[in-house]
């Protein structure tokens, strides 16, 4: 053999072994599986009947989107594993829910076609689990115009102002309001804030005005994803704050890490007290970084923390996830798929009568006192001209690779003026009054 | 030295640009590692490897999944990490080098593209991106650390500069005094008349391919840690700041390619803290590249002529 025809062989073997070598590569973590301990009754999906759901479809979609650095189409994706729950459990009346998700990459053309995709095209009676950096905003007017209102995760101004959209989560601005005013409350003198740069003068906005009214001293850090050079802007930040002050780091678990990591690195996990956002509030993050992290995080948490233990709920969602989609970890994500499955679902067996776009939106309209053990105050929507039902949460931090709850169920700083307002809506109209 | 510390750079205190300087040593030495690995390449073979960071994150994530999913020890995953790099490399030479061989550089860094191209797909459909949680490939060197001039210095960061310094003087030295560089160099000055007095084409081209892919290999475990992510697609344009490197080097001098890639390290790294200037410290490796090209070509001779029809 030539040396020639040697090398020609040798490569070609070569290149065939790279190929199946980072094929082999893809295997993500695997998710965390239910807690141990003491079993708790399990919730049921839909009408818990246990037979397959036959008739004529119910026609649902959603839109996620999925840049480099964010994925939201876990909400999307666990939506539709608690819908896959409700058609194997007698479906809405004996028909089952056909759930289709899109996804969409930041981009408010494709948002603009994808929303007329689904009510023109596929014709949905309704629209449920999205969650964007900007489909509210590009949305909203179109939503209304048709007579939907999508019950989903929000991150945007538009999510919590507009009449389109009822959110079950509180969305990162007032996430990262709850995580400030817990910092400040442990001693904080500084704060720096990052956020993703397409959201932050949103999402930082709100623990701004919390610092500010504190008298501390605050500074936003814009960060374009994906986030290439973590450590120098972690550097930036800690030099604004110095010892003792708050870094707030508004990321999901795909960029999140990178900061952490580039603080233990750094080695001022330490020097400085680390607020959050919900995203990172989940076992797969802490037990990544526990025990460094250990007692240092105030993390606000939009949900009830991610445990099987703590109530039928949660329960169900760890075991629907395992059969519906193991590949799926625990988390925030999670929750709010889940809990946008389990009000739109909630929706659907309340209507008498034909399921159509206009009952469908009429009937999620008129949702109230939606209890989940996975919500400090239950669930509502309502005729109202804004939405914000999730408006009390709890803070956590990590422990021995867990997440503990270090302060329960609290109302965050009516920094907004729609804040109070929610809550005298609340009152008025006995929303959340759990009656 | 009191006066020195409070030295003000710029409206930056000196004390607050140190780390930074650090940083941006330390990315350096890692796009000049990637630099000189793709002059060697383009010397010996004139193919400017634009596959160059795809491979580097191929093999990161190969690392990655060794390491989390096999009971394969670090050390093992960490090689095969760095070999990925110079067999995918030498696989592309032997299998495209000789089809590609008399067609012209851009046809040439064409077919890497594609290469780049097909990885990173491959990549994204077996380890996607997202799915709500990250990768890391943290070395141990990390954990150690240093305060060199008051501020605080990783393994890592050093042995990211050694090597691209090691490497570069090791290739000099290489060129000048073996036999096989020798080659080399005659490869780069004429390839048609280096074939004619007998220079093994074939098997220089292999060396070059293989050495720079390990090179490449190289830089593929040094950068998730610097990064503190595995984030393929920033791996795989970890090719546009080498590429700035190596025109600096006018792809020809490999001082000058070390040299190149640590100022585009330190001008990305040390931009951060200046308001003004932060959000385009990304466009660094294109200025100073443009700048390196106008200057090095102040002094060429433009030579136009007219055909008559």
């Amino acid at each position: 053999m030539t040396f020639r025809r040697a090398l020609t062989v040798g490569g070609v073997a070569a290149l065939m072994a790279s190929a199946i070598a980072v094929t082999g590569a893809g295997a993500g973590p695997d998710a965390t599986p239910p807690g141990k301990g003491k079993s708790m009754a399990l919730g049921v999906c839909g009408l818990g009947t246990g037979k397959k759901a036959t008739g004529a479809p119910i026609k649902l979609a959603g839109l996620d989107m999925l840049i480099p650095g964010v994925d939201f189409t876990t909400i999307g994706k666990v939506a539709a594993a608690y819908f896959a729950c409700v058609n194997d459990n007698g479906g809405i009346h004996g028909r089952p829910i056909s759930y289709k998700l899109y996804t969409e990459a930041l981009d408010p053309n494709q948002e603009k076609a994808l929303a007329r995709k689904m009510i023109e095209g596929d014709k949905v009676v309704g629209v449920v689990g999205n969650t964007s950096f900007a489909e509210c905003g590009t949305n909203w007017k179109y939503y209304k115009s048709k007579g939907f209102i999508v019950i989903g995760a929000g991150v945007q101004a538009e999510c919590y102002s507009t009449p389109s959209y009822a959110m079950v989560n509180s969305g990162p601005r007032y996430s990262n309001v709850g995580a400030a005013q817990a910092l400040i409350k442990a001693g904080a003198k500084k704060l720096a804030i990052a956020s993703p740069d397409t959201i932050s003068a949103y999402a930082d906005g709100g623990p701004a005005l919390v610092a500010k009214k504190a008298g501390i001293p605050v500074k936003i850090y814009p960060t374009h994803l994906p986030v290439t050079d973590a450590t120098s802007q972690l550097i930036q930040m800690y030099q604004f704050v110095g010892d003792g002050g708050a870094i707030l780091i508004d990321f999901t678990p795909d960029t999140a890490p990178a900061f952490m990591k580039a603080a233990e690195q750094q080695g001022i996990v330490d020097k400085v007290l680390w607020g959050s956002s919900t995203p990172i509030a989940n076992t797969l993050m802490s037990s990544q970084f526990s025990p460094a992290f250990d007692g240092r995080l105030w993390i606000d948490n939009e949900f009830s923390n991610v445990d099987p233990k703590v109530g039928p709920d949660s329960a169900l969602m760890f075991a629907i996830l395992k059969k519906y989609s193991p590949k799926i970890a625990p988390q925030a994500f999670a929750q709010m798929g889940f809990l946008a499955g389990k009000f739109a679902t909630n929706a659907l067996l309340s209507i008498k009568g034909p399921v159509t776009a206009k009952t469908y939106n009429a009937a999620v309209r008129k949702l109230k006192n939606q209890k989940s053990d996975m919500l400090c105050k239950p669930f509502y929507v309502g005729a109202l001209p804004f939405h914000i039902p999730n408006n009390t949460n709890i803070i956590v931090d990590y422990k021995n690779g867990n997440v503990v709850v270090k302060k329960g169920c609290t109302a965050f700083q009516a920094v907004d003026k729609a804040i109070a307002q929610t809550r005298a809506f609340e009152k008025k109209f006995k929303l959340n009054t759990g009656k | 030295m009191a006066d020195l510390l409070a030295l003000s750079v710029f409206g930056v205190d000196w004390q607050f640009l140190k780390p930074f300087i650090v940083i941006g040593l330390a990315f350096g030495g890692v796009y000049a590692l990637s630099g000189v690995g793709l002059v060697v390449l383009y010397r010996a073979t004139g193919v400017l490897n634009l596959a160059f960071g795809a491979i580097g994150a191929a093999g990161a994530l190969i690392a990655y999944y060794l390491i989390n999913h096999t009971s394969c020890p670090q050390w093992l995953a960490f090689t095969v990490c760095v070999l990925f790099g110079g067999v995918l490399n030498l696989a592309y030479g032997v299998i495209f080098g000789p089809a590609f061989a008399r067609r012209d550089p851009l046809v040439k860094m064409m077919g890497t593209l594609a290469l780049a191209l097909i990885l990173l797909g491959v990549m994204g459909w077996r380890a996607p991106a997202g799915g709500a949680f990250a990768r890391f490939l943290p070395l141990p060197s990390s954990e150690h650390h240093y305060f060199i001039a008051g501020t605080s210095v990783n393994l890592t960061q050093i042995i990211s500069i050694a090597v691209a310094l090691v490497l570069t003087a090791g290739v000099t030295i290489f060129l000048r005094l073996t036999r096989l560089g020798t080659a080399m160099r005659a490869l780069a000055n004429d390839r048609e008349i280096s074939a004619t007095l007998g220079v093994p084409v074939r098997r220089v081209e292999a060396v070059a391919w293989f050495g720079s892919g390990l090179a490449c290999g190289a830089a593929g475990l040094l950068l998730p840690d610097l990064l503190t992510s595995l984030d393929y697609a920033a791996l795989t344009f970890l090719v546009i700041a080498s590429l700035a490197a190596a025109l600096i080097g006018r792809l020809r001098s490999l001082w000058a390619t070390f040299f190149g890639g640590m100022a585009v390290g330190l001008a990305q790294a040390v931009l951060t803290p200046y308001a003004s200037l932060s959000a385009y410290r990304q466009a660094a490796p294109f200025v100073l590249a443009i700048i390196a090209l106008l200057v090095l070509s102040r002094h060429r001779v433009v030579t136009i002529s007219r055909t008559a029809n």
